[in-house]
């Protein structure tokens, strides 16, 4: 029994130390960082109506380009700091067989193109409505912005997690063109909410 | 009534009563809610640990409108689940599946009360020995454990600290761009463009516009590099070889594109004016002298000021000497 | 200034814990009485002129220091910029090492009055811990840092050197709207803390036995009225977080399982568990062993949950900003758990107690079903809590644990736990016969039945909401019967009259009777979380100005959105009347506020208490341009029970302390008794 004891506490010891290292592996890590499912998956399918209104753009109809799809709101903070970035992204690649695609996310049209309105926007990008949110489920958005890069065969190759810029966004879709997978990045926060 | 009628009344009575309300509990008609009991399942992604039934988000509310409308077209709960899992990953379930890699979390707490269990029924067949310690003997033992006390308690903090500094702690991708920094071979020339126009007012971004428009020089695309020269040269951050340089091109592209000589021997005098030391604006500036103007006496010139430094590799100095030779001779320029 | 003193203050705490290590070792070892208070001043007069010049900064808006510039603004009013002094990291360090003083100074007063061997290890425990949590403040969570490069609101850089050239903001970017939405904010963080820092004590008396080599009541004792204290705090602080969560945050809740709530809820378990345990062994001598390792893990506990909270490796509701911090706290958690086990294998022939257990139907067997389902209880909150993580760091693989999964595994061990309470009371200690058990169940079961049945007919059929009636009924019921069989034998022998036998039998068994007060509270609580989480009804609406809806028998109408701005806030909100058959019941106002012209509002619900249970009115969005707004309506049956019970328990904890205190005078005799 004593000696039982005594293993009891030697064993609680080593077992401490087990659970620390574990623990400390975890440090530096961000616990709300997921790692995106979609990625090498096959690209959501999405049909949304333009934010001003009118003919519907499927990504079906985008197929054999590089699709950039980006979740932004009027709300959201690190999206106006992005937009300029993204737009002249999308005019600089215009004719290289990339098109940008924005999706509002929990935002009403009106607030959304008065954003645009300021922010600017590419002649060459769409910006569509996602009514119930169902495309911004579809691609497992937690806080905006969040940016997908979909290869010509439709196929998630890419995503960047918070603020993006040109560099960024222009070095991706390089990668992209050069037939790497650039895979998921995290360049700066995101935000969940209106209300946050 | 006596005490063994009273048991056994209570007994009956007990039973009777526990059976019936078994039976209530068991028939309670009330079907639970399958989308609430779905959204229970599913971490809210714009929460913390709230489920999206739970949630008022608009966000969780339209995962809760997504899932009520799968109900409706006859979709299984693990078919809903699944659907929200594949964009979303595992890491949104809250209720762990009793398979695979989180079977061990249903198990071990079961494993746990058998263990107690085993642990209390081995030490009443096992009382301790209930043998009196003697002090003394065990303060010298303390003194021999102590050392080992110390080196576990060392050991620890040298694991942890080790494991916090040996694990890959990858920072995040460079947020904002540092312009001046890049490495810009991998870098498309659409990229260059992108980052430039997002940062037309960055006096950073002077450098990758030179570099833009020297790729596109390079190729002889003059339509494309000029306005980034242009810039270049307007701009009162660019440092003096990065001016004198668009500047240089400028003056050589206008010469060599719409043959005006006045506007690139203005352009080159710039040039000069920031760097006059600059070998190649001046042997330019005398080809455009000589070709454009006739002016071959200060073309001369400005060659044999060429010829006077010394940096000139063999190579260019057998050119330009050729090309004082012609000017010396009247020679019409090639 | 402000910084300097606060420096000041830290460092002095540093030297009075270092003292109190040094002069508490040598006492301990050297039997001689020593005086241990100057150093347990030294440590107490620091930590409080650390606090005070906090609190002095946040009151007089001194931005020069990086805490204030960062956690504070000129507009937040009182009592919130207070309370900023601990809703930060750093200022929270600073009320752990104050509370960790003040307890350190309720161990130097029972020293002082009866100074021995056992007091003064304990005090050098008590110091040797002060060491860590002042030294964390001194290095790498120093809240009275200057700001040398001041951003337009908040600070940029910072100097831990009091005397650096300061370049102040104008005004600090202010605490979290959340911290600062309702006056508990300010009260339930100093009383979480003064129940997990309590447990410090428990813990510094076990270990100075330990490394004594001094087992036996006495450390027991110590360490068991200490936990009282400290547990009664932590069982009030939970449920003030949990009343907080609910009359705060949107979502009608009160426990959700998450990170923060578990860290707090483990080191309760524990310490419930060492609470029954501990009395196993004052009554007969066993466990004794066990009862070390109960204080040794709860006090583990206590760090491990600050340091899941603080150190950014879980995500929860309020973590604090990631910092150096979770390196320190977690080599600490390892110090405590590898040097007090490793000390309780040198010493395990001492700590081994040899009474054997006579037989598993008896008061010492029900205290074993309450510590194993006790103890498997605090192991599934910690699996499910530590999981995720073990098995990322593991496989990279990332899964979530909720809610669903602890609701399946705590719901049926709270119910066991119920089962055996009822039945812990009424048995004897070493053994017991059937009859006299079937004698003291037979009415209390019929009348549980007789409860759960009714609950059945007229209330709802729903299992676990019968169960929780019956089982309760059965509690009460068998402890009532207790009570009155102990006063009609003492009317019998006394010819007192009836009441005054009631009286005299629960004062003279004074802390069993304040701890049947708790179980009465614990049976509300499971009773008030029954209803409310099974019969609780949604509904939402969207609502015009002049519309009405009707809810659950009342009639819910609105009358026109509002706006009330103040300099700290703005509140957007709804005013509806609530009527029940045409009488006026009440007005409620839920909204939006928002703080410090920031964009970020805070959900703040209306609740309407009433008898039957609470109506909770949230907005889920702000009042459009025509007023119309959506409005969600949720009931709360008989929520009032549950803080009910949390009053009434943590009651029964204070109340046993006092009574514990009545009998320390006899303590040693009743140790010895069995009954």
């Amino acid at each position: 029994m004593n000696r039982g004891l005594r293993w009891v506490g030697y064993g609680m010891a080593l077992a401490a130390v087990a659970f620390a290292v574990v623990l400390a592996s975890r440090f530096g890590s961000d616990p709300g960082l997921v790692d995106s499912p979609l990625l090498q998956e096959p690209a959501p399918t999405f049909e949304l109506a333009p934010l001003e209104g009118g003919e519907t753009v499927s990504l079906e109809d985008l197929r054999g380009d590089i699709v950039v799809v980006n979740f932004f709101a009027s709300w959201c903070l690190e999206c106006r700091n992005e937009h300029a970035d993204l737009t002249s992204t999308a005019n600089a690649f215009s004719d290289q067989g990339v098109t940008f695609v924005h999706i509002a996310y929990q935002d009403s049209p009106p607030a959304s193109l008065e954003f645009l309105e300021t922010a600017g926007r590419s002649d060459a990008a769409r910006y569509l409505a996602d009514p119930g949110s169902r495309t911004a489920i579809a691609y497992g958005v937690f806080g905006i912005p969040e940016t997908f890069f979909i290869d010509e065969d439709g196929i998630v190759v890419g995503k960047i997690i918070g603020e993006s810029d040109a560099f960024v966004l222009g070095a991706t879709i390089d990668a992209i063109k050069r037939g790497e997978t650039p895979g998921q990045s995290v360049t700066g926060d995101t935000q969940q909410r209106p209300d946050e | 009534m006596s005490e063994r009628a009273r048991n056994t009344l209570t007994v009956i009575a007990v039973a009777a009563m526990a059976a019936l309300l078994v039976v209530l509990v068991a028939t309670n008609p009330s079907s639970p809610d399958r989308i609430e009991a779905i959204g229970e399942r599913i971490k809210c992604p714009v929460c913390q640990g709230e489920s999206i039934a739970a949630s008022p988000s608009p966000m969780a509310r339209d995962m809760m409108a997504l899932v009520a409308e799968r109900v409706d077209q006859g979709h299984s709960d693990e078919a809903i689940v699944d659907e929200l899992l594949s964009s979303y990953s595992g890491a949104v379930l809250l209720d762990p599946p009793r398979s695979g890699l989180t079977l061990i979390l249903w198990i071990a707490p079961l494993a746990a009360l058998l263990i107690g269990i085993g642990v209390i029924l081995w030490w009443r067949r096992h009382p301790p020995d209930a043998t009196p310690a003697v002090p003394s003997l065990e303060r010298s033992r303390a003194w021999r454990l102590a050392p080992l006390l110390i080196l576990a308690g060392a050991f620890a903090v040298i694991v942890v600290v080790a494991g916090f500094f040996l694990q890959d702690r990858a920072g995040p991708a460079s947020g904002v761009a540092d312009l001046a920094g890049q490495d810009l071979d991998e870098v498309s020339n659409e990229t260059m463009e992108a980052v430039i126009a997002a940062n037309v007012d960055n006096p950073q971004v002077d450098g990758m516009r030179l570099a833009l428009a020297e790729r596109y020089y390079e190729v002889g695309d003059f339509r494309s590099a000029f306005p980034h020269y242009l810039a270049v040269a307007g701009s009162g951050a660019a440092s003096d070889p990065q001016a004198v340089t668009a500047l240089i091109r400028l003056g050589w592209m206008t010469w060599e594109g719409n043959r005006e000589a006045t506007t690139a021997i203005d352009l080159l005098d710039e040039a000069l004016a920031i760097e006059p030391d600059s070998d190649t604006a001046r042997f330019l500036k005398a080809q455009v002298l000589w070709c454009g103007n006739g002016d071959l006496e200060q073309a001369a010139d400005l060659i044999e000021e060429v010829l006077d430094h010394s940096e000139l590799n063999p190579e260019s100095r057998q050119v330009v000497e050729s090309d004082l030779a012609a000017i010396r001779a009247g020679e019409p320029c090639a | 200034m402000l910084s300097f003193l606060g420096s000041a203050g830290m460092l002095v705490a540093l030297l009075g814990a270092g003292l109190l290590v040094g002069r508490g070792v040598v006492a301990a070892r050297t039997e001689r009485p020593t005086n241990l208070e100057g150093a347990a001043r030294v440590l107490l007069a620091g930590a409080v002129v650390a606090m005070a010049a906090l609190v002095l900064a946040l009151m007089a808006d001194d931005f020069s220091l990086v805490y204030t510039a960062n956690h504070h603004s000129s507009l937040t009013p009182f009592p919130y910029d207070i309370a900023t002094a601990w809703a930060a990291l750093e200022g929270s360090i600073v009320l752990w090492g104050l509370v960790l003083a003040g307890f350190t100074w309720f161990v130097l007063r029972r020293y002082r009055r009866s100074p021995d061997r056992l007091g003064a290890a304990a005090l050098a425990v008590m110091g040797a811990v002060s060491i860590f949590f002042f030294g964390l403040m001194v290095t790498v969570a120093n809240p009275f840092e200057v700001c040398v490069q001041a951003l337009e609101v908040g600070c940029a850089q910072s100097s831990p050197w009091p005397f650096a050239a300061v370049d102040a903001p104008a005004n600090g970017l202010g605490p979290n709207p959340l911290l600062q939405n309702h006056f508990m904010m300010t009260i339930h963080p100093p009383v979480l803390y003064l129940g997990y820092v309590g447990m410090t004590v428990p813990f510094a008396y076990a270990i100075g036995a330990l490394a004594l080599g001094v087992p036996g009541p006495e450390w027991l004792r110590r360490s068991h009225r200490s936990t009282l204290l400290a547990w009664s705090f932590l069982t009030a602080g939970i449920l003030l977080g949990g009343w907080w969560a609910y009359e705060v945050l949107s979502w009608g809740g009160y426990w959700a399982w998450d990170p923060v709530e578990n860290a707090s809820l483990m080191p309760w378990l524990v310490a419930t568990a060492f609470l029954h345990s501990g009395i196993v062994q004052q009554r007969r001598g066993m466990l004794q062993a066990w009862n070390f390792i109960l204080v040794i893990s709860t006090f583990a506990l206590t760090i491990l949950g600050t340091f899941l909270t603080r150190s950014g490796t879980i995500n929860s509701v309020h973590s604090f900003t990631q910092s150096a911090i979770g390196p320190a706290l977690l080599g600490f958690l390892v110090l405590v758990l590898v040097g007090s086990f490793v000390l309780f294998s040198t010493r395990s022939d001492l700590v081994a107690s040899s009474p054997r257990l006579d037989s598993f139907a008896s008061r010492e067997g029900t205290f074993l079903a309450n510590n194993l389902l006790l103890s498997v209880y605090a192991f599934v909150v910690l699996i499910g809590t530590t999981y995720p993580l073990t098995l990322e760091a593991f496989t990279g693989t990332q899964v979530g644990v909720g809610e669903p999964f602890f609701n399946r595994l705590a719901v049926p061990l709270s119910f066991m736990l119920l089962l055996v309470m009822g039945f812990g009371p009424i048995t004897p200690w070493r053994t017991t016969e059937p009859g006299s058990i079937w004698s003291r169940i037979r009415n209390p079961a019929v009348l549980a039945l007789a409860a759960g049945l009714l609950t059945a007919l007229l209330v709802t059929r729903i299992g676990w909401v019968v169960l929780a009636t019956t089982l309760g009924v059965f509690v009460v019921g068998t402890m009532t019967g207790l009570l009155f069989d102990q006063a009609e034998r003492r009317v019998a022998k006394t010819g007192q009259t009836k009441w005054k036998a009631l009286k005299t039998v629960a004062t003279g068994d004074g802390p069993f009777w304040a701890g049947q007060l708790s179980h009465v509270g614990v049976v509300l609580i499971a009773i008030g979380i029954a209803f409310a989480a099974n019969l609780g009804t949604h509904s939402e609406t969207r609502l015009a100005p002049g519309d009405s809806a009707s809810f659950e028998g009342y009639t819910v109408s609105y009358e026109s959105p509002f706006q009330r701005t103040s300099p700290a806030r703005t509140v957007i909100g709804a005013r509806f009347t609530v009527t029940r058959d045409a009488l006026f019941i009440a007005t409620v106002e839920p909204s939006w506020n928002f703080f410090g012209g920031g964009q970020t509002g805070v959900g703040t619900p209306d609740v309407l208490h009433r008898p039957g249970g609470d109506l909770y009115f949230t907005l889920v969005d702000l009042p459009d341009d025509t007023g119309a707004v959506s409005v969600t309506f949720d009931t709360s049956p008989l929520i009032w029970i549950l803080w009910l019970g949390g009053v009434v328990t943590v009651a029964g904890g204070f109340l046993a302390m006092a009574a514990r205190r009545r009998e320390r005078v006899t303590a040693d005799e009743r140790a010895s008794v069995d009954v």
